[in-house]
């Protein structure tokens, strides 16, 4: 391996080599290298092959930009060779080929499959015939995508920190303008986080000589408090929240000012051949050489429109590779750079540009003649053509924030017009190039940055102002440059725009020619920009090709909208943490025990049963069963107004209830539709205690305390739903078992159904409430979470001898269903009344107190409900689904559903609930329900199944 | 959408910390005939611009508060109690 | 009185949201006040170095806490009565009394102390309540929210980890109280100390909040300790002075 003499600022250690595989074969390289550079230094030219047409691509910009060295590192796809750094013992692949990178069997698709892989071809080709649609969609599969994933889950695990980091002042790019920019707003006492890409603060100084200014520059900034991150490129910005992703680290930054110093993004240039391996960009070509020490090739030929390339020229040839010819697209060059090569004898030849390059499988030689291709072409052989087509600012970032950009003219590319507030930018992107101009910039909007903060001072400020006002006395950017036209010459042959995507300019002409002639649809079309590079080498291109298709300007063309990731970025970093939060009962560690199956229901873990559903409900018939109906929402309403309140929000009356008794209450909308169902219980005078469904806790609770805020009530909501366990223990023996574990009278004289006592239950404070949900005589009471596992406990002891068993959800539904005890939410939606819900004696019309939803109520109780709500029985022993059809009695169509069914085994058949028209809705009434095709005879009943009069339920 | 909400008893927290309680929409005063309760129920100004709106601080304080926010750029020009 | 059912007994036996974690991270159990106490977990070198170098976590769940609402002007009168002539302003707590009253809204503050010292508080709150000019409610909210200490150099990076609220010193001083989300659930911090926190969150998810924050910890080298690994609640940090 050779390597050029010892270059200033390289960032290879030549003591350490590292030796790592590339397609199984050794590569030796030093510490410090790339993949990229130290492939190259051995002499690797193609780096991967296209996505569509699989052409042969090699090193063109080394800086992370462009999509053709991707490659597979252990394992992982999607990797830039030319910024991922060596490591000892590495497996490095390539992608998209096969057999290997130079016999690539897909290359055939360039040859011959032009015609069938134009742009849109999956609109167009590989449909008919229909039924060979499985082998097109094989064979497109296997040539689509880039790189494999590994199959062992174990390979792919990915492990993100998530970090969030508040800050004062963000600023997004380490170079030069950033680095002042950051110890600016540092040095006024701003807590500033700076976000850079590369492997070390600098920017362009680190490849162009600027090293040591640079190392100053980080270190200035480092000791007025900047945190200064590397490898750290920022994805995107979300309304002022950046993520910038750091290695396993995702910082999740929300800073007060913002400031973008993401300078600018080489361009390349558009001729026949311009994705030859061998074909670089200058700035590619000099991070070979300063960075690796690695001569990027023997003869070059230099393109230019600016003195970007003629620096470059300089740089090569101190290198000691021979440049041949330099053309510069301007008229008149005449700067201190074209002056040090004339005077070292280049030919330097101005108006000119390079037409074709050729050559197989590597570039060979170059045609260059003056733009537009008329006369006077000369054909030079060479194995090196640096190319530059000047800067475009990188102000993608700075879009997604909500700058505006418009077309500058004389520069050829999209410049900043107009910033939100709270975004600064900077330095390149902010069309300052050169670098004082670029630190000063960096320098002010660092620190008015600082001062928009409240920070700085009189002295500061003047400071600042002093500073802008010299920025825009002083030459801004770069000295001249040429616009160069869309594509060099006018031989219309291939010459690719979007080297991701393989789209040609051909591609974007037959686009506009099909009518797809705006910015943002031709790119959906011909995906142009939506490669890997996400438009930095070919959104400028696109548009100037696009202008020249649709003889619109550039700034009528416009630029597509900038969107996130900036970078791309493996699924990992986003996924975000694996835990999901549950909540659980405090007994939940018991059901475990006890081996429930456990469900989710909304956003709690539950006991779907434990293990036998048929006989846990059973038992709740036969003996007793206890349940954890924990999650139910609870909510304290106390106050001298309590009573007004909650007949302000209920349909049915509840100011009149007795202390001690329970009350079944809906709450209803104010379009008089059902939200929400639970039980209603007056402590005393002044306190209720509301329970709510499980997964309406949070909902009921916002909806009293918003109403709370508006009546000028004296009323205080406390919501104890996570504070208060709760189980319900019913059954024939429910009664014996109770008075095993509580000293409070359970006869049923003392203690009736509906009937509301505070008393101890195995030593915790209780509240007990004579409620029957499931039909049996049974008790529901609720405690301090806290003895959740100890009065569980203690109820299944005291069951023993009476065969109490626990029961989990699933026989609880059964057991509600035999009783037509409605689920809010199952067999009511959003559009149910209490009249459709066969409830319409809890809407109390006559009642004093005007309540919410009353309006709405009154018009529906004058016309009775389309459809009604009521159960059914099916005499064969098939359980339709719910969610099952309805079906008029002649005719298609639908006029009801099945909203629950099962099978009971205490009444041996099944039985169901369904939203059936009206007329319909009475004893004995015969329905068809439409299950899966079939169809079946229900027959209605509007009583509950079981315990019709409710006799068990209150003895 | 990850804006921050300047709650007016805890002060500055993100978006989703919040629950959104729709655009204000006054109850009626007298009673409605039919359109008039339609409407209240069913139909909302949405304006792409500037709009009061109710927001509920779920995952703190508990409290509900109004906010003025432009719909368009997600700029919350103040937030205070009702 | 009619919220009783509210309030832990100690005829019964009280634990805490997060027993089961500490006890799958060894933990050794006391009945202290009724309650179980994960009081250690007998490693006292490795729990002394993370709360002295990296970060440490400890279940302070038995705590008591009160949750107080009035109408703003006897909210203020009551927490005067109580503290001292203390004052509470939106999102600075005060430390008086062996209790910390931590303000949510201009009408509404949770009061935290230990079991030990919550008779003397409520007793305290009975009386003030019942001058008030209007309704107040003191209600027992202790088994409603579960709470960890977070304590050493690194809590703020522990924090960083699954919270968006702005913990940096300038914006949240010691005393500082924040209610907001804290892993995707509801939740407030209370700054006790210059490194040592302390978080509520929702009891029912005890569970996943130990695992969230075990999580985190290890990954900075931190870890669960016991409860003895703390100075006491009430004694630690000195009265704050009255706010006039």
């Amino acid at each position: 391996m050779t390597r050029l003499p010892p270059q200033r600022g390289e960032r290879i250690d030549r003591r350490r080599p590292v030796d790592f595989t590339f397609d199984g074969q050794r590569v030796e390289a030093l510490e410090g290298d790339t993949v990229g550079s130290a492939l190259y230094a051995v002499g690797q030219r193609t780096f991967s092959r296209s996505f569509k047409y699989h052409r042969r691509r090699g090193l063109l910009c080394c800086a992370g930009q462009c999509p053709n060295c991707l490659v597979q590192v252990d394992g992982a796809p999607g990797v830039r060779a030319c910024t991922e750094p060596v490591r000892e013992g590495m497996h490095v692949e390539h992608m998209n080929a096969s057999p290997s990178l130079d016999f690539d069997a897909m290359r055939a698709t360039d040859l011959v499959g032009g015609p069938f892989t134009p742009p849109g071809f999956y609109y167009k080709t590989f449909i008919r015939p229909r039924r060979l649609w499985p082998l097109y969609e094989k064979v497109l599969r296997r040539a689509a995508g880039l790189g494999r994933v590994a199959k062992s889950r174990r390979e792919r695990e990915w492990r993100t920190e998530y970090r969030r980091r508040h800050a004062d002042v963000l600023v997004v790019g380490g170079g030069a303008a950033g680095l002042a920019a950051a110890a600016a707003a540092a040095e006024l006492g701003a807590d500033v986080v700076l976000a850079d890409e590369g492997p070390a603060p600098g920017g362009r100084l680190l490849a162009e000589g600027g090293q040591d200014h640079a190392r100053e520059a980080a270190e200035h900034a480092r000791r007025a408090g900047a945190e200064l991150l590397s490898n750290a490129p920022a994805l995107g910005a979300f309304d002022g929240l950046v993520p910038v992703w750091q290695g396993d680290t995702l910082h999740q930054v929300r800073a007060k000012r913002h400031v973008y110093t993401t300078g600018v993004i080489e361009q390349p240039l558009l001729f026949p051949g311009n994705d030859l391996p061998g074909v670089m960009l200058s700035g590619g070509a000099r991070r070979l050489v300063s960075l690796y020490a690695v001569k990027p090739g023997t003869r070059a030929i230099v393109a230019t429109v600016c003195d970007r390339g003629l620096d470059a020229a300089l740089a090569l040839i101190g290198a000691g590779v021979e440049v041949a010819c330099v053309a510069d697209l301007r008229a008149d060059a005449a700067s201190p750079a074209a002056q040090a090569l004339v005077r070292r004898g280049v030919e330097l030849r101005r108006a000119a540009t390079v037409l074709e390059a050729r050559g197989r499988g590597h570039v060979q030689g170059a045609v260059l003649g003056a733009r537009g291709g008329d006369g006077h072409e000369r054909v030079m052989a060479c194995d090196l053509l640096v190319v530059s087509g000047g800067g475009a600012p990188a102000t993608s970032l700075l879009c997604q924030a909500g700058a505006r950009t418009a077309y500058d003219a004389e520069r050829g590319v999209f410049a900043l017009a107009s910033l939100p507030g709270g975004v600064y930018a900077a330095g390149e992107v902010a069309g300052h190039g050169e670098l004082h101009a670029a630190e000063l910039s960096g320098a002010v909007a660092g620190a008015e940055a600082a001062h928009s903060l409240g920070l700085g001072d009189a002295d500061s400020r003047a400071r600042a102002v002093a500073g802008s006002e010299r920025l825009s006395r002083g030459p801004v950017g770069p000295s001249g440059v040429a616009v160069p036209p869309p594509v060099a010459g006018d031989r219309g042959a291939r010459c690719f725009a979007c080297l991701c995507e393989d789209v040609t300019a051909k591609d974007i002409h037959l686009s506009v020619e099909e009518g797809y002639d705006s910015i943002e649809l031709s790119k959906r079309y011909t995906t142009t920009t939506m490669g890997p590079c996400q438009g930095r080498m070919c959104q400028l291109p696109a548009i100037r090709l696009m202008a020249a298709e649709t003889g619109q300007s550039l700034e009528q063309v416009g630029t597509t909208t900038a969107r996130p990731p900036w970078q791309a970025v493996p699924m990992g970093v986003l996924a975000g943490r694996p835990f999901e939060p549950a909540k659980r009962s405090s007994i939940h560690g018991r059901h475990r025990e006890l081996g429930a199956n456990v469900m989710w229901a909304g956003d709690w873990r539950r006991p779907y049963d434990y293990g036998d559903p048929r006989g846990e409900a059973l038992a709740v018939h036969d003996a007793a069963g206890l349940i954890d109906v924990s999650t139910l929402g609870k909510l304290i309403v106390r106050g001298p107004d309590a009573g007004e309140f909650l007949d302000r929000l209920y349909p049915n009356r509840l100011s009149n209830l007795r202390p001690g008794r329970i009350r079944y209450g809906v709450i209803t909308s104010d379009a008089g539709r059902i939200i929400d169902d639970g039980t209603i219980c007056r402590l005393d005078d002044e306190s209720f205690y509301v329970t709510t469904t499980s997964s309406g806790a949070g909902a009921v609770y916002e909806w009293f305390s918003w109403w709370l805020a508006d009546w000028p009530l004296r009323v205080h909501l406390t919501d104890v739903t996570q504070g208060l366990a709760a189980v319900n223990l019913a059954g024939p023996r429910a009664r014996e078992i109770m008075a095993k574990v509580s000293a409070v009278d359970c006869s049923s004289e003392a203690f009736a159904y509906l009937d509301g006592k505070q008393a101890d239950v195995a030593g915790a404070r209780s509240l007990i409430l004579r409620i029957g949900f499931v039909g049996e005589v049974g008790y529901e009471i609720h405690f301090p979470a806290a003895h959740g596992e100890h009065v569980w406990d203690a109820l299944l002891e005291a069951g023993a001898d009476y065969g109490l068993r626990p029961f989990g959800l699933e026989p609880q539904r059964l057991l509600r269903l035999q009783k037509m005890h409605i689920l809010v939410g199952q067999d009511t939606d959003s559009e149910s009344t209490p009249y459709g819900a066969a409830m319409p004696w809890i809407v109390k019309l006559d009642k004093d107190q005007a309540f919410i939803g009353r309006w709405a109520l009154e018009r529906a109780a004058e016309e009775p409900p389309e459809t009604a709500l009521v159960g059914f029985t099916l005499p064969d022993g098939r359980v339709p689904k719910e969610g099952a059809a309805v079906l008029p009695e002649s005719g298609d169509g639908q006029v009801g559903q099945v909203t629950s069914a099962r099978h009971s085994p205490q009444l041996g058949q099944v039985i169901g609930m369904a939203w059936v028209p009206a007329g319909l809705a009475r004893d004995g009434a015969e329905v068809t329900i439409s299950d899966d095709g079939k169809r079946l005879r229900a027959r209605v009943v509007t009583k509950p199944f079981f315990d019709p009069e409710g006799e068990v339920l209150r003895s | 959408m990850s804006y921050v909400l300047t709650c007016p008893n805890c002060g500055p927290r993100e978006v989703t910390d919040f629950s959104f309680g729709g655009e204000v929409n006054p109850r009626p005063t007298t009673r409605p005939d039919k359109r008039e309760l339609g409407a209240y129920n069913y139909f909302r100004r949405n304006v792409a611009g500037v709009q009061r709106e109710w927001w509920f601080h779920r995952s703190g304080c508990g409290a509900w508060f109004l906010a003025e926010r432009d719909t368009r750029t997600n700029q919350v020009l103040l937030t205070e109690l009702p | 009185m009619s919220l009783d059912f509210l309030v832990p007994s100690t005829a019964a036996v009280a634990r805490s949201p997060m027993e089961r974690e500490a006890l799958r991270a060894r933990a050794r159990l006391e009945t202290r006040d009724g309650w179980t106490v994960a009081v250690s977990f007998d490693e006292p070198e490795a729990e002394r170095r993370a709360c002295n170098e990296t970060v440490a976590f400890a279940d302070l769940s038995w705590l008591t806490k009160i949750e107080l609402q009035a109408g703003a002007a006897d909210l203020a009168a009551i927490v005067a009565s109580c503290t001292g002539g203390g004052r509470l302003e939106l999102g600075g707590a005060i430390r008086v009394g062996g209790a910390w009253w931590c303000p949510y809204t201009a009408e509404r503050a949770v009061v935290l102390c230990e079991p030990g010292a919550a008779a003397r508080v409520r007793d305290r709150i009975q009386e003030a309540a019942g001058v008030a000019g209007g309704l107040a409610s003191a209600v027992d909210v202790t088994t409603a929210h579960g709470a960890l200490a977070i304590l050493g150099p690194l809590s703020r990076e522990l924090f960083a980890r699954f919270t968006a609220i702005d913990l940096r010193p300038q914006l949240t001083p010691v005393g500082g109280f924040r209610p907001g989300s804290l892993a995707r659930v509801p939740g407030a911090i209370l700054r006790e100390a210059p490194d040592r926190y302390l978080m509520l969150f929702g009891a029912a998810l005890g569970r996943y909040v130990w695992t969230v924050v075990s999580d985190a910890a290890e990954r900075l080298g931190g870890r669960p300790v016991g409860a003895d690994a703390l100075e006491p609640f009430e004694e630690r940090v000195p009265e704050a002075a009255s706010h006039a």
